[in-house]
């Protein structure tokens, strides 16, 4: 298999791109079709077969273009030495016949190389040059390239270094160290230290200039590597850390979950509804009416001489679950709320008939609000207009009843969240008993811990007798439980 | 039966990227480099392409621009909800099998003639040749016709989202295999294999499954340049000023916050109707009175109404920077 793509696509399903192994395959047929040779040709032949939604596309480029970027290093100092460099390795060529005259101001080679390639040929010091390309022949392949400022080369070793080490199989973030040590190892430091130390021990202000600029580009190297295993960390390792942390959070409390990790709280809470729906996607029924299916019946009447008896027919009703959910917003279940509201918004996008409620004082529809908007805007809208004044619950269910009630039918599954602390007010009970008789399925969540339910103004026994089902839910395990469970229970 | 023929490809017109970009651009549809990329792997790889996207921006328009570029016939098929293999792939005959048994039943006399007792005369009729279920009564529907049309065919499966879950399970044999199953006859194989495009507006997530089979190409809303180019290859008779300028219109209204943004379709609509009411140049008036061709939501043209002043002048000026970049 092809090292290159193979890692590649596990640097895309480290980004969270699924590829599967069918994907794989093609994705070989695809390179073995257009080749390495055009990038631009590479990166859209392949966007076709790996990533798969527009969503995936967008991570796609980005890691493509981190991944087959060409390694470039910095240029910082290497490019004056560079020159230098070059001009150090022309001009005894031009002074065999020339320069010779300038033999006895040897010792001039202690000013800088780029000052003297500055003056040109014919300057004295060009004998110091000549010495030093001497020395140079002896010194190692790495020094050698950090010398004469191979950037290309001091990219391929180490690449080839990081090969060599393992460097893709990086796993947490404190193997860096380890890996940029063993990559140096690898690339040559050793030769590269013993150089300088080599030369400092000459008497030659030459060497000692040498070795000030091998230490230079020592500096330059260990921190060229360091850029080097960082960026090989981000795209090959983190998978692991982050569904450590994801499987942290979905047993963590809803209510202590941090604002920086709302979103990837989101994406998971995204990709639980879509999971479950793939599961329980719709189901069907066949009925004693429609249209006739002659197939079916051809077939079932061949004994009877062809002559329709026993008749077929074709029609098919397709059956949804129809959730109905009643969301408290007031202070004392906002931080939950605002979770729960995050999920139901995720429901509504998998599910086609979700009607949504919210209340504290008063009860309002969401339903639109929620399809029409992203979550963000959808939660702080909701929040806003319905998260106001204290919680009466009384007063809620009946607006309810006027905006709802009607609706509610044998395939309704009805979802209330909330602690039902009422104020001491009217629960509104009665109204509970009207829904309960109505809908299919009533489902009851409370945010608070069973042994506090009915302590102080929370009248969770008086509305316990009209659901089917009462829950405790803060946490997203709570969560993807019920979710589960509506939807095998609206059927 | 089945049909074994070697499988070979539709056509060689496509052996370069740049020849189908230049061969589709004389068609007047213009690509990018992706679509014409994906064209050529759809071809190459012979797998099918799944291409998703926003409305209106010549998602059937690229499946109808490569059967005019093969010279193939197109065969389509226009999903919906409760889609079945009866209406996509095959459906028997009836009423020539009731006639069919119905001369059976007459010629019964003639076939059991001589026969003695009930075992030889049912060996009998299990010697007659039964063709009750056979070719002979199928009647094709558009995925068999893509599948046996004798030079190929680009099968055009359009807005699969809006069938059913169970009829995309029921692609799946067609997509990997190109072939089909008829339960009475058995296995049918494509002659050869049609290139196929299936497009998707997203109002549901497709499968895995499907994806895994397909290669996937996602047509976003064009850029100004290449937006202009489609208008002129659309609409030539629009003069360049106004082109860009009622392309710059546009690439501004996406930026805007609205609840359908207008796509390619609707910029070639926009262009006819100012080319109709002989406009030299966008100005805030005649922009209102069409704004309908473009906005097609009250909610819109109203949110758009307010601000088009600024809209407008935005678009003049944007109009005039890349002026002969085309």
């Amino acid at each position: 298999m092809d090292q290159t793509l193979g890692d590649f696509i596990k640097a895309l399903r480290n980004a969270d791109v699924r590829v599967s192994s069918t994907e794989v395959v093609d994705a070989h047929d695809v390179v073995d079709l257009v080749g390495y040779t055009d990038r631009e040709m590479l990166k859209n032949a392949l966007a076709l077969v790996l990533p798969k939604t527009a969503d995936e596309k967008g991570i796609y480029d980005y890691t493509f273009d981190r991944f087959f970027k060409f390694d470039e290093l910095d240029e910082m100092e290497m490019a004056d030495r560079n020159d230098a460099a070059g001009e150090a390795s022309i001009v005894p060529q031009q002074d065999d016949t020339a320069g010779q005259q300038g033999q006895g101001q040897g010792e001039g080679g202690g000013k800088g190389c780029a000052q003297r390639g500055a003056e040109g040929e014919g300057a004295p010091d060009i004998t110091g040059a000549v010495q030093q390309a001497e020395i140079r022949e002896k010194l190692s392949a790495l020094s050698q390239m950090v010398l004469s400022g191979d950037r290309a080369g001091i990219a391929v070793a180490m690449a080839e270094a990081g090969e060599a080490v393992g460097l893709r199989n990086i796993h947490i973030f404190t193997q860096k160290g380890l890996y940029s040590r063993r990559i140096l190892e690898h690339m040559g430091l050793k030769a590269l230290n013993n150089d300088i130390t080599e030369l400092r021990k000459r008497d030659s202000a030459d060497a000692h200039e040498l070795a000030e600029r091998l230490r230079k580009g020592r500096e330059y190297l260990l921190s060229q590597v360091r850029d080097y295993v960082e960026s090989q960390f981000l795209l090959h390792a983190d998978v692991d850390g982050s569904h450590l942390r994801e499987d942290i959070l979905s047993k963590s409390r809803l209510t202590n979950i941090e604002r920086r990790d709302y979103r990837m709280v989101q994406e998971m809470v995204r990709k639980m509804a879509k999971r479950l729906i793939a599961i329980h996607s719709r189901r069907r029924k066949v009925y004693d009416r429609g249209a006739l299916d002659i197939r079916k019946t051809m077939a079932k009447n061949h004994a009877y001489d062809g002559v329709p008896f026993d008749i077929r027919w074709k029609s098919v009703k397709i059956d949804r679950p129809k959730v109905v959910a009643i969301c408290d917003v007031s202070g004392s279940v906002a931080k939950v709320a605002h979770f729960m509201l995050m999920f139901l918004y995720s429901l509504n996008e998998v599910m086609p008939k979700v009607r949504s409620f919210a209340f504290s004082g008063r009860m309002g529809e969401v339903t639109d609000l929620f399809r029409d908007s992203d979550v963000e805007t959808a939660m702080s809208k909701t929040l806003a207009e319905w998260g106001q004044g204290s919680t009466d619950y009384g007063r809620s269910l009946q607006d309810f009843a006027e905006l709802a009630l009607n609706d509610i039918d044998s395939r309704t599954t009805v979802i209330i969240l909330g602690d039902a602390r009422s104020n001491y007010g009217d629960p509104g009970s009665e109204i509970m008993k009207k829904i309960h008789d109505r809908a299919k399925w009533v489902m009851w969540l409370n945010p608070e811990e069973k042994n506090t339910w009915n302590y102080a103004d929370s009248v969770m026994r008086k509305f316990q007798p009209y659901c089917h089902q009462v829950q405790v839910c803060n946490s997203l395990t709570h969560l993807e439980r019920i979710v589960s469970m509506v939807l095998r229970s609206a059927t | 039966m089945t049909l074994v023929k070697p499988i070979k490809s539709a056509a060689g017109k496509i052996d370069s990227i740049e020849s189908i970009r230049a061969g589709f651009e004389t068609l007047g549809y213009i690509t990018n480099p992706q679509i014409a990329t994906s064209i050529y792997l759809a071809q190459n790889l012979e797998k099918p392409l799944l291409v998703e996207g926003p409305p209106g921006v010549g998602k059937t328009e690229l499946a109808i621009a490569t059967a005019k570029y093969l010279g193939l016939p197109l065969v389509r098929l226009q999903c919906y909800e409760g889609l079945d293999e009866s209406k996509a792939l095959y459906e028997w005959k009836y009423g020539k099998q009731l006639l069919y048994t119905q001369i059976l039943r007459e010629t019964l006399g003639e076939v059991l003639q001589g026969a003695k007792g009930l075992p030889e005369s049912m060996k009998r009729l299990h010697q007659f040749s039964d063709v009750f279920f056979s070719e002979q009564f199928l009647e094709e529907r558009p995925l068999m016709k893509a599948m046996r049309a004798p030079a190929g065919a680009v099968l055009l499966i359009d807005e699969l989202d809006k069938a059913d879950q169970e009829f995309e399970s029921f692609l799946l044999e067609l997509l990997s295999e190109y072939q089909i199953s008829i339960p009475e006859i058995g296995t049918l194989k494509a002659t050869i294999k049609p290139i196929v495009f299936l497009t998707s507006n997203n109002t549901r997530e497709l499968s895995d499954a499907l994806k895994r089979r397909c290669l996937h190409l996602y047509i976003p809303f064009p850029d100004a340049e290449l937006e202009r180019k489609i208008i002129a290859a659309r609409v030539p008779d629009v003069s360049v000023k106004l082109r860009n300028e009622l392309v710059a219109f546009i690439q501004g209204l996406r930026g805007l916050d609205l609840k359908k943004l207008p796509a390619v379709s609707e910029t070639i609509d926009w262009a006819r109707t100012l080319l109709l009411l002989h406009a030299n140049t966008l100005d805030a008036e005649m922009v209102r009175t069409t704004l309908n061709v473009i906005l097609k939501f009250q909610d819109d043209i109203e949110a758009v109404g307010a601000q088009l002043t600024t809209l407008t002048d935005e678009a003049l000026k944007a109009a005039e920077r890349p002026s002969g970049s085309l």
